[in-house]
């Protein structure tokens, strides 16, 4: 090959691939629409976009996983989180985490009411964009349980020398017929997944207060003063939080604002009677 | 040096140096808060760090090109250049532009769009800023009537970079189309156009420090401008794969993406090539050090470690994590940042005649702290990295108490960020201390593509002075 060849051979691989690049480019833009839901992208959302910038998010946070990698990636979190949430999270991040705990903590950022709602309605938008299903696996702002280790093996061990039985996440998830297997199944598939927000190690509060021993503490809420709700017993009880989340509310302010919870009232409608039953019959297990 | 105008890149280099420098202080301190907790939380929180540590970066390599460009090209065109006075105007426009933006980005004036932070104002100061650039350069090609190759792909490379800055100029309200822009800058920059800058600084260098044959170097820089871009520009396809486009993108992406290393190798075969066939014989050996270190640097970060993230089954576990920022710091530094060491090394003791021509060795100091603490740094991303994608994606912990259990690979970063600071504090120490003296060598002393055995060494320099 002498010179002009090569130089040929710049110029050509150069121009063909410029022109393939272009050609996906122009097919691009004929589907940007449908796969971004551009018609969802009112004034609000427009307006969400701008304080998502002014605010410079992005160099701490990911968004499409794109960003800087200091905190959780946002693309689909308020499917993750309900607008209350989000809402009294960005009036006071502190409240929500402890950065003695975490080591890092976002600072207040002092946004007017009408850019955390825009803002909202925005991370809205971007969670249903069509993005080829990405992240394959929920990404998780807290959580600190590495499945199958739900109890410490330690423990595991005090529980199995009191005669007590294979701790949740240890239990095996087998026969279709099992309620309880299947509402464990459903704790971690419906949508939004309990498992998001709720785990069930102790002493694990994510979003969710954390569910170990939830069937022995409604037991004990129900004869409280502070109850105010209709359940008679622990299922009941486990019932009437899917169902109605905020008949009774853990105290808290990540929880909960104005006595209304955070945790979205959709399972009643979402959910068929048989589902709630199973996760009822599993949550009960949980003593 | 051999021609008087050429002083005006040691400015370029000096302002260059100040922002480098600046550029590790802000990394130092972004590593600092993954240790937490920060104590600058609501003074200087992390996105500020971040983004003047990112942004300098750009401005002061961007800076040693021009820098390196305005050495070139009077050595390649053998002749002054066009307007000295429009060159530092064009600096002092420059530095003006680049500090007025990092002080407001100190107060959040910026657009929070990542790496293109800068404000409009700041953005219009960019492309004049380059107009004057390429003017100057052009009209003293022009004024010679000689053009060599390497001077062309470099040119090409840099008029493109100004061009495909445009994009970044432009609005979008959809977030998907905006993302989709900001990669024609970003990608086509870093793994397009800037590489075939590399390529035009590398080829001058390697002609220049090994006296390898003018047309062989430039017949096989041709070929792997031609590998960069077959790769590069369908090799963007491996930004788009989650942000919201048709599928295709992501077969293609992850063929192209794969393609990319061969330039690399390419490269570093080149530049190992003409040192095995022509022997070391220029007496500059830290510059030849720079030199091939680049070369194979950025095969490692930019090839090897991009490789091992841009196919589309991986991407999607390891998407938006550390191992992210370890194929960035790695192929920054090798490709970008080295070449123009590697520049400002070869051309440094013609304009500071007190120094040695074969390099400090303070300035050998400099070169393997650098490679040393940037080799780590790397590993500690890769390790946070790998841990962060197993635990936080795969496992399903969730970001905050992952990033609890990878803390030991931070205080790997800082450590080893410490060596490359050292690393950095050396070079620049090394750069400023002695002082500049601009003299013109006799044109005789120096011979343009010359074979190795007659390359300028000390002895003759003081002679001809």
């Amino acid at each position: 090959m002498n010179k002009r060849q090569s130089r040929l051979f710049a110029v050509v691989s150069t121009a063909l691939a410029a022109v393939a690049f272009l050609g996906m480019t122009v097919d691009s833009h004929r589907q940007f629409d449908a796969l971004t839901n551009a018609k969802n992208i009112t004034p609000a959302v427009a307006h969400g976009k701008d304080v998502w910038h002014k605010y410079n998010c992005v160099n701490c946070h990911t968004l499409f996983g794109e960003g800087a990698y200091y905190a959780p990636d946002l693309t689909k979190i308020a499917q993750h989180r309900g607008e209350a949430y989000l809402h009294a999270y960005m009036q006071d991040p502190s409240k929500f985490y402890d950065e003695t705990r975490h080591r890092r903590l976002m600072p207040k950022q002092n946004l007017a009411e009408n850019e955390i709602t825009d803002l909202i309605a925005f991370l809205d938008w971007v969670s249903k964009v069509d993005n080829q299903g990405w992240p394959p696996r929920p990404i998780l702002v807290t959580g600190a349980s590495i499945p199958g280790t739900d109890l410490t093996t330690e423990q595991q061990a005090t529980k199995a020398e009191q005669g007590g039985s294979q701790p949740p996440g240890a239990r095996p998830v087998g026969s279709g017929q099992d309620p309880i297997a299947l509402g464990q199944s459903l704790f971690r598939s419906v949508a939004p997944a309990c498992a998001a927000c709720h785990s069930v190690a102790p002493g694990v509060n994510m979003a969710g207060p954390s569910l170990a021993g939830v069937a022995t503490r409604a037991q004990q809420h129900i004869g409280t003063p502070d109850y105010k709700g209709q359940a008679k017993d622990a299922a009941g009880y486990i019932r009437e939080s899917i169902e109605h989340p905020s008949a009774y509310v853990v105290p808290g302010a990540m929880y909960s604002a104005n006595g209304q919870s955070f945790m979205p009232a959709t399972y009643a409608k979402e959910l068929n009677s048989e589902q709630i039953d199973q996760l009822v019959a599993y949550l009960a297990t949980l003593k | 040096m051999r021609y008087r105008s050429q002083q005006v890149a040691y400015w370029y280099f000096a302002v260059a140096m100040l922002l480098f420098g600046l550029q590790i202080v802000f990394g130092l301190l972004s590593a600092t808060k993954y240790l937490g907790p920060d104590p600058l939380l609501y003074v200087l929180p992390f996105d500020v760090t971040k983004v003047i540590h990112t942004n300098l970066l750009v401005v002061w390599v961007l800076t040693g090109f021009m820098g390196a460009t305005y050495w070139m090209v009077p050595d390649e065109s053998r002749t002054e250049l066009y307007s000295v006075r429009l060159a530092y105007w064009q600096l002092a426009l420059w530095a003006v532009m680049g500090v007025a933006t990092i002080i407001g980005y100190l107060f959040r004036y910026g657009t929070g769009n990542k790496l293109l932070e800068q404000p409009l104002p700041s953005k219009l100061t960019v492309v004049v800023v380059m107009l004057m650039f390429l003017y100057n350069v052009g009209m003293t090609i022009r004024k010679a009537g000689r053009f060599t190759t390497s001077e062309g792909v470099l040119l090409i490379g840099l008029g493109m970079a100004a061009v495909l800055y445009l994009p970044a100029l432009l609005e979008f309200e959809n977030y998907t189309v905006a993302i989709f822009y900001r990669w024609w800058t970003i990608h086509l920059w870093v793994e397009g156009v800037w590489e075939m800058i590399q390529g035009g600084f590398l080829a001058y260098l390697l002609i220049r420090l090994s006296g390898a044959d003018r047309e062989v170097m430039e017949k096989w820089l041709y070929v792997i401008v031609g590998l960069v871009f077959i790769a590069g520009i369908l090799g963007t396809a491996h930004h788009y794969y989650w942000v919201g486009v048709p599928h295709y993108w992501l077969p293609i992406g992850g063929f192209f993406s794969a393609l990319e290393p061969v330039a690399l190798i390419g490269m570093a075969m080149y530049a190992y090539g003409a040192i095995r066939r022509t022997g070391l014989a220029h007496p500059n050996t830290l510059a030849l050090h720079w030199t091939i270190g680049s070369a194979v640097f950025t095969l490692f970060g930019a090839g090897v470690l991009g490789l091992a993230h841009t196919w589309p089954s991986v991407n999607k576990w390891t998407h938006g994590t550390l191992i992210t920022a370890m194929h960035g710091h790695a192929a920054f530094f090798g490709a970008y940042a080295m070449i123009v060491m590697a520049m400002i090394t070869y051309a440094l003791p013609a304009m500071t005649p007190d120094r040695r021509e074969e390099g400090s060795s303070l300035g050998y100091w400099a070169f393997w702290l650098q490679i040393g603490g940037m080799f780590g740094m790397t590993l500690s991303f890769a390790t946070a990295g790998i841990g962060q994608v197993y635990l936080e994606r795969i496992l399903g912990l969730g970001y905050l108490d992952t990033q609890l259990k990878i803390q030991v690979h931070f205080l790997m970063l800082l450590a080893t960020g410490g060596i490359f600071a050292l690393g950095v504090g050396a070079f620049i120490w090394d750069f400023f201390r002695y002082r500049p003296r601009f003299e013109v060598i006799e044109e005789s002393a120096v011979r343009a593509g010359a074979p190795a055995g007659a390359a300028l060494t000390g002895a003759s320099r003081i002679r001809a002075v």
